[in-house]
């Protein structure tokens, strides 16, 4: 049964079996460079030595495109880096009580002032007003152009003209129920509403094929103005204003608050450079401007305070 | 390494006998709170094959792990050349002077060539010599013309081969086999036994076989060392086993019967 | 249909013309999702075998708590992790939040726990003696776990694709402590997030399409080495 044979020759299995070696050396030699790479990663800018400024605001402001305007202008002019955290309202709200922000831009509302006088912000000022519009087909078949508010509304469900709203948990959805509430009615389940529950370009979408009337913000508007067959109605109410203002995080909240960097940006958004571009932004694309400059004015001069919610 | 001894046998004569290579004294392994082998004392002489029997669930398995390193003992020493074992590392020092083949041959999935490397690859032997010997023990076990085939495509008595194949290249001072033939149909089992008997001999490799078939236990061991209900009840030349045997359990494993008669 | 099609053009004109953003998003996916996935396997691996074959006083409720960890949705691991990241948190002075590096974090502590848990699988079915057998041919005990790993290769390299499926596909703890940012922290997932909230479906589905490619392509390499020279 035992072979007596000569033993296979291993020549051509030893220069492979090397080869392997070699692979699977430079295989693990890759693996970790990669993953040293991937930790690497752009080291964050704590590392070196100008901090980076967090910086929280809405996406809704985000996506307009302004700040991408004049963040990296602010960051040439001061060499400093600033981070932008964009969250909704209240998010950016929570995340400066915790102090993970150094600086806020947004549409606090109604919660801004508490927000001061508990002490999580310092130095709040007003900066700049987007605001919302509303809309509907050229015709107008409500006769709602250039009217109030809430004669707008009124008229539009007595002529019983198509209306199309967000039903979202959007700002702009609560805006809008509170709009309806103040004039007196009460539009949902009646047959001329819908409430689609997408988003702001779904709503106008629909609002254009049913030639209805909706709220929209100015800028999504403007973006789409082309492919919708729509005009404004009524803009410029004060309810339909919605204030920007910059707050500068507590610096007692902790010594890694950039207080410096935050008051630096605070600056710069209201002083005339900031303001400038502002108020120009949009001019190129639309043929006008989608926000109003605000620094330096009181709120109430915009929008007085509104009566007490029923 | 120690010298000849020389003991006393029957009738008075004096037999040389072979130094001792493992020796196990006092020896206990517990497993779950009971003491499942207690050895006095049980000697492995250098070169000989020394086959372990015993009725199944005597504690045969336990003595191969026992032997083999591969956990500690509750009590007692074991003697390897007459040096205590060191247990650091796991033994790892003395476990690399003997090799382990089971029942089952445990191969690792991929080639009979990988395979069979194993022992030389964990021993950090030059990969220049592992070629050459390993294509030796191949074909010392028959089974040369299979170097390059996948392991799990093997045959019973095949796969068994590689394994021992496995153990040899190594060329182990002390090589413990676990039932290695249990599991083949008779004639695989035949014919492995005779070539490993053969390898053996011209190795001089001391051996330890355990296993639960008597007539292997006759037909292959120097010596034989019975095992019941974890004690060592007897050891020593088959002949004498089966002439005098320690008592009556002994003899009942050894007592032929046939089928259909009284016991 | 027409959102596949239009996405599917969209792809393909971006990578026709090497488009920069969708390459460089695409490639921090890749470095991402990658670098952590090695890094569980540098340490899931051992961890699993180590686990699977020592028996120690909590092995059971260790256990429990990776195969629990398997399930974690991946934005509560976000919250966590930001949690801990944030400049309040415990270690936050490393100001990593935000970053890339963030995310690597993020995605291990999602892709371990999967890791582990298969590997502890994937050694325990491999027969018990074998490690006796390993030990009985003279193995150390480092030897002899690398035997073991190697032997249980096949359901290892499952375990791998299954970690990297788990983190390039998920978005949630990527966000939370990413960010989203523009060129810094932005991958396929937030990505097409991002694009589907300002209502640009075709981008976003042109973000999904190159995802897909990607995680196509991974597992194909990977399922080859894997089933390299196993006819049946």
């Amino acid at each position: 049964m035992l072979a007596q044979s000569s033993a296979h020759g291993h020549g051509p299995a030893r220069s492979r079996s090397s080869h392997r070696v070699l692979a699977r050396v430079g295989l693990l030699a890759a693996l970790l460079l990669f993953v040293a790479g991937s930790l690497l990663l752009e080291a964050p800018a704590a590392r070196a030595d100008t901090p980076r400024l967090i910086l929280g605001t809405t996406v809704g402001l985000q996506r307009t495109g302004l700040l991408d305007v004049l963040v990296p202008l602010f960051e040439r002019q001061t060499g400093r880096t600033v981070t932008m955290v964009a969250v909704s309202a209240p998010q950016v709200l929570a995340l400066g009580v915790r102090g993970e922000l150094d600086v806020l831009l947004v549409d606090a509302g109604d919660d801004a002032a508490p927000y001061i006088s508990a002490g999580h912000g310092i130095d709040r000022r007003l900066v700049l007003h987007a605001d919302d519009v509303l809309v509907g087909p050229r015709t107008d078949p409500a006769r709602a152009a250039d009217a109030s508010v809430p004669d707008a509304l009124r008229r539009i469900a007595e002529a019983q003209s198509g209306w199309v709203s967000r039903g979202d948990n959007s700002a702009l959805f609560q805006l809008e129920k509170r709009l309806w509430r103040d004039a007196g009615l009460d539009p949902v389940g009646a047959p001329w509403y819908t409430a689609l529950g997408q988003g702001m370009l779904p709503t106008l979408a629909a609002a254009t094929e049913r030639q209805a009337y909706a709220f929209a913000d100015r800028q999504t508007y403007l973006e789409r103005r082309d492919l919708l067959d729509l005009s404004i109605m009524v803009q410029g109410a004060p309810d339909l204003l919605r204030l920007y203002d910059v707050i500068v995080v507590n610096p007692a909240k902790g010594i890694w608050i950039d207080d410096t960097g935050a008051r630096a940006f605070a600056d710069f958004l209201v002083g005339p450079e900031g303001q400038a571009l502002i108020g120009g932004y949009g001019a190129d694309r639309f043929g006008q401007a989608v926000f109003v400059p605000d620094a330096g004015r009181a709120e109430d001069a915009l929008r007085p305070a509104r009566r007490a919610a029923p | 390494m120690t010298a000849d001894t020389f003991q006393a046998a029957p009738g008075g004569a004096a037999e040389r006998i072979a130094p001792s290579h493992l020796q196990l004294s006092g020896l206990v392994v517990r497993r779950g709170g009971r003491d499942v082998l207690q050895i006095d004392a049980l000697d492995v002489r250098r070169g000989e094959i020394l086959a372990v029997v015993g009725p199944n669930g005597a504690g045969k398995s336990t003595l191969v792990t026992a032997m083999g390193l591969l956990e500690r003992p509750a009590a007692g020493t074991i003697l390897l050349d007459g040096e205590p074992v060191d247990w650091r590392h796991g033994a790892l020092a003395a476990r690399r002077r003997l090799a382990i083949v089971f029942q089952e041959p445990l191969l690792f999935d991929t080639t009979v060539d990988d395979n069979v490397t194993t022992g030389l690859m964990l021993r950090g032997v030059p990969r220049r010599e592992h070629g050459p010997r390993v294509a030796r023990w191949l074909s010392r076990l028959g089974i040369g013309h299979l170097a390059r085939r996948q392991a799990r495509t093997l045959s019973g008595g095949e796969a068994q081969r590689v394994s021992l194949a496995r153990a040899l290249v190594i060329e182990p001072e002390l090589l413990l086999l676990d039932e290695p033939f249990a599991a083949l149909d008779a004639p695989t089992r035949e014919a492995l036994a005779d070539d490993l008997l053969v390898l053996l001999r011209e190795t001089a490799t001391t051996t330890v076989l355990v296993t639960h078939d008597r007539d292997e236990a006759l037909e292959l061991g120097d010596r034989l060392a019975v095992i019941v209900a974890g004690r060592l009840v007897q050891i020593d030349r088959p002949d004498r086993v089966l002439r005098e045997p320690a008592n009556e359990a002994v003899a009942a494993f050894f007592r032929r019967r046939r089928r259909g008669g009284p016991a | 249909m027409d959102l596949f099609l239009e996405g599917l053009i969209r792809a393909l004109t971006l990578a026709a013309r090497g488009d920069p953003e969708l390459l460089s998003v695409t490639w921090l996916s890749l470095r991402i999702s990658g670098g952590a996935t090695i890094l569980c396997l540098l340490a899931g691996v051992p961890l699993g075998t180590l686990l699977a074959l020592t028996r120690f006083p909590g092995r059971g409720l260790v256990l429990a708590v990776v195969n629990t960890g398997m399930g974690m949705p991946p934005v509560v691991v976000g919250l966590v992790v930001s949690i801990m990241l944030w400049r309040t948190g415990p270690i936050g002075q490393l100001r990593l939040m935000y970053t890339p590096t963030a995310m690597v974090i993020a995605q291990c502590v999602i892709a371990l726990p999967v890791v582990i848990g298969l590997t502890v699988a994937a050694i325990q079915q491999l027969n018990p003696k074998l490690r006796l057998q390993i030990l009985g041919l003279g193995a150390s005990r480092t030897q002899m776990l690398w035997l073991l790993v190697r032997e249980a290769r096949l359901p290892l390299l499952a375990a791998v694709m299954a970690g990297f499926g788990a983190v390039i596909s998920e978005v949630g703890a990527s966000i939370m402590v990413g960010g989203n940012l523009y060129g810094q922290t932005r991958v396929l997932t937030t990505a097409t997030v991002g694009e589907v909230s300002k209502g640009e479906f075709g981008l976003a589905m042109a973000f999904s399409l190159v995802l897909l490619l990607l995680v196509y392509v991974v597992n194909a390499v990977l399922t080859w080495v894997q089933q390299r020279g196993r006819p049946l």
